[in-house]
């Protein structure tokens, strides 16, 4: 794995609120609403859980390797992998083949659509800058797995310090 | 359209008639959406001497133009009728996702009138309208009922408004949930909801909210998101939620607890949101594209109510349901919390009305032969967690209570001496919140909210409260840095008028007034820069604040109908009369009152009330567009002064 960077989600962080499903449809769109975005956000009302789905670019992509056209495909210089609207058909199978369920199909155009990391924008993909509370973040999943294996460091000495003090 | 739908649902649930009508360019750009188009309707369709729980009343769902979009914190719902609780005009608002979802079902508002024979809910799947059979989930609470209509509907993402049992027992503040547990918790419309047998409203929208000019909306929209990281208060907010005021309240003295006779108590510390989040915080919430996100979500894990959970706690429910009827036990609150969220109740009017009771029995004016042996004792959580179902069902003593403090002091016969603890102005008791060292502007909102007195969330005047957290905001806003001291009068009429004017565009456009209020994340002059971004329209801030005007005229032109003005604008006794007293060491209002007759005239000023009734004067309602509304009070002003109308005693309608 390298460096490059993708969206990594931390579900017990998220609350709910869609603030990256509107700023996602807007982006791509100009237009708000759960239909058109790229990222999707399931909650449970009762029992207060809420869980974000977006897509996490995977090695050997299964919308890819089911695309009957090679309009879903990975672009390998930029790590991303691309539906392109003009050759797609709009036959859902990426859609259908993606274990995580974000690939949609448009409601105007009736073709596939997917995260495109919102390649180009300086600040990063939009769900992970405007989430307010760190559930998205656009990292380096090198860097993240570095980080939740030294927090199981941490906790080893704090319990250690703490017996101590006990 | 841009923004707008540009159509509403009419539902007459007697006759079964569902109707799509169109809302014009004049009519939106009149009114705009939410509460602006509710009071519309509820001030032309309801009439002054009808029975909130008649079938002919209105009640009415609606979002703004920006519900639905990327503007922060945009899924609030406003919800208004005829109040059972004080006879007037009414409304309240909540958060959740259920008004976003209407908007992509693509509708501005619904109206509801009649009754159906039986219980129904109503499923709206985009166009398609349907009033379905609710006798299965009638009696249920809001958690249940949302799983059972979910699963019915073979869909587990459509968002669904619900009332619980208080609602359907016509308890006289019931609320309404969205999403189980988002309240729109004041004036008690769950009744008005329940006398229609109408259980709740399901919603599936599948479209989107098309934006005028969206490469502008986007970047305003990041412009605040980004701000909003910085924000200071947003940072209290989404750490320990609106639980953070207790502790700044308990040292200002402004908790309110035992019905108001203690502004400060060493105890309330222990349900503070620093104590909450480290003990039953499951996690935190957000409701629709919030950037703030002060939900909470709590499970109780040790003691008597170990296992219960649920949405909140939320400041103002926690406080008159916890300290307000003297009980500080964390758990216990919460607890309490739960259950008048279970039974779909109001928990500010729930507590405000049990510490009524609570001092009534102090004072020895009703006994334990009233209460049907219930020892009102403050403090006694047995009996206020018992006496909350007993309302909600409306058993025994509940029963009286379950009409509210006024009504109740009225069937228990108590007079005058009983309605000087009600703590409450035009029917509606006080918030937690004591204007003696809180603040003289939201002090003075309280005696001229629109929507009964005495509520915080008609002017929510914060530029004195959190306003010193942005040093220069009140110059750049009001031209003046002297009202930010809470307790001067300088500025505070300004200040009322300004505010009030501001949070009704707020909830015009259905944003939450945590950004525009609490936080000052977004000013006046952004809303009506994603406002134009998002509708096409090109309206200057002058513009957009004679709007908020024209709504606040007309609801309180809603009051004049009813002959209630001037002399009405009163807050309790209490805070006028009796001085602060020490609470803890280091109170900072001690001996206090709160002048209210020397910050009235300075916000009728601005308003330009008539100064002999308080009734929106002729000249201002016609510079507002409202001369019909002019020509309904010009037989009302000389009767309003007559002396038979000025003996009357109105402590609601």
């Amino acid at each position: 794995m390298s460096n490059g960077k993708a969206l990594v989600y931390t579900q017990e962080k998220c609350t709910g609120c869609r603030s990256c499903v509107v700023g996602c449809s807007l982006y791509h769109d100009g237009e708000c609403g759960k239909v058109v975005s790229r990222v999707a956000v399931v909650r449970n009302e009762r029992f207060g859980e809420s869980f974000v789905v977006g897509c996490d670019m995977c090695t050997d992509a299964p919308c890819a390797a089911v695309c009957p056209t090679g309009a879903c495909a990975m672009d390998t210089a930029a790590g991303i992998t691309k539906i392109n609207a003009e050759k797609c058909i709009g036959c859902k199978e990426c859609a259908m083949a993606c274990p995580f369920g974000v690939i949609n199909m448009h409601y105007k155009t009736g073709k596939a659509f997917k995260c495109d990391l919102c390649e180009g924008r300086d600040a990063g993909p939009v769900c992970a800058d405007w989430c307010p509370s760190g559930a998205i973040s656009y990292t380096s999943p090198n860097i993240a797995l570095k980080a939740k294996r030294r927090a199981k460091l941490m906790e080893r000495l704090e319990a250690a310090k703490a017996g101590e003090e006990g | 359209m841009y923004g707008w739908s540009g159509k509403r649902l009419r539902v007459n649930l007697t006759t079964g008639e569902i109707k799509h009508e169109p809302l014009s360019y004049e009519y939106r750009r009149k009114w705009i959406g939410g509460r602006g188009m509710n009071s519309e309707v509820i001030y032309n369709e309801v009439p002054p001497n009808l029975d909130p729980l008649d079938p002919e009343a209105r009640v009415c769902f609606g979002v703004g133009p920006i519900s639905g979009t990327a503007a922060p914190a945009s899924g609030r719902v406003t919800v208004s009728c005829k109040s059972p609780l004080t006879g007037g005009f009414g409304d309240s608002n909540m958060g959740g996702h259920w008004g976003a979802e209407l908007k992509y079902a693509g509708y501005d508002q619904i109206i509801v009138q009649g009754k159906a024979k039986k219980p129904v809910y109503l499923w709206i799947d985009d166009d398609k309208v349907e009033i379905r059979d609710a006798a299965h989930v009638w009696g249920k609470f809001p958690r249940e009922a949302d799983q059972m209509i979910k699963q019915e509907l073979g869909d587990e993402d459509i968002h669904i408004v619900l009332i619980g049992p208080a609602g359907e027992n016509l308890v006289r503040f019931a609320c309404t949930f969205n999403d189980v547990y988002r309240a729109a918790g004041r004036t008690g419309h769950g009744a008005v909801i329940g006398s229609k047998n109408l259980k709740g409203i399901a919603v599936r929208g599948s479209g989107t909210v098309k934006i005028a000019r969206p490469k502008e909306f986007f970047d305003v929209c990041n412009r605040l998101r980004q701000t909003f990281k910085n924000d200071p208060m947003r940072k209290f907010l989404y750490e320990i939620g609106s639980l953070s005021l207790i502790n700044v309240a308990v040292h200002d003295g402004w908790i309110g607890a035992n019905n108001f006779q203690q502004g400060a108590h060493p105890d309330a510390h222990f349900m503070s949101g620093e104590e909450h989040s480290t003990t039953v915080l499951k996690h935190r919430e957000g409701c629709f594209s919030c950037p703030i996100c002060c939900g909470r979500f709590t499970e109780i894990k040790e003691g008597p109510y170990a296992g219960e959970y649920g949405g909140g706690p939320e400041y103002e429910h926690s406080v008159p349901t916890g300290p307000r009827v003297g009980v500080f036990e964390p758990n216990a609150i919460w607890h309490n919390m739960i259950l008048t969220n279970n039974y779909g109740m109001d928990g500010i009017e729930c507590g405000g009305t049990i510490a009524t009771a609570m001092e009534w029995y102090q004072r020895g004016l009703i006994t334990t032969k009233d209460t049907g042996g219930l020892e009102l004792e403050w403090g006694n959580q047995e009996v206020v967690s018992k006496l909350i179902g007993m309302m909600a069902m409306r058993e025994g003593f509940g029963d009286i209570l379950a009409d509210g403090a006024s009504r109740a002091a009225d069937r228990l016969g108590l007079g005058d001496e009983g309605h000087k603890y009600t703590m409450s102005t035009r029917g509606m008791t006080m918030p937690g919140d004591d204007p003696r060292g809180l603040g003289f502007a939201y002090g003075t909102g309280f005696a001229i909210g629109t929507r009964g007195g005495c509520d915080h969330l008609r002017a929510l005047p914060s530029l004195e409260l959190s306003g010193f957290m942005y040093p220069g905001l009140n110059t750049k806003i009001i031209g003046d840095e002297r009202p930010v001291k809470p307790t001067t009068i300088v500025g505070k009429g300004y200040c009322t008028f300004y505010e009030e004017n501001q949070k009704a565009m707020t909830d015009c456009l259905n944003v939450c007034c945590f950004t525009t209020h609490w936080s000052f994340a977004v000013l006046t002059a952004d809303q009506v820069e994603y406002f134009n971004a998002v509708t096409g329209m090109d309206i200057t801030e002058e513009e957009f604040m004679v709007i908020g005007e024209r709504i606040v005229n007309l609801e309180r032109a809603y009051w004049s109908r009813m002959l209630s003005g001037k002399r009405e604008d009163t807050i309790p006794e209490r805070y006028v009369k009796e001085p602060m007293p020490q609470g803890v060491p280091d109170q900072t209002n001690v001996g206090m009152t709160f002048p209210i007759q020397k910050t009235l005239p300075g916000y009728y000023k601005y308003r330009d009330y008539d100064l002999e009734t308080g009734f929106p004067s002729e000249r201002r309602l016609k510079m507002l567009g409202l001369d019909y509304v002019a020509k309904d009070l010009a037989p009302l002003r000389a009767k309003y002064n007559t002396d038979a109308e000025k003996k009357k005693k109105k402590y609601y309608y």
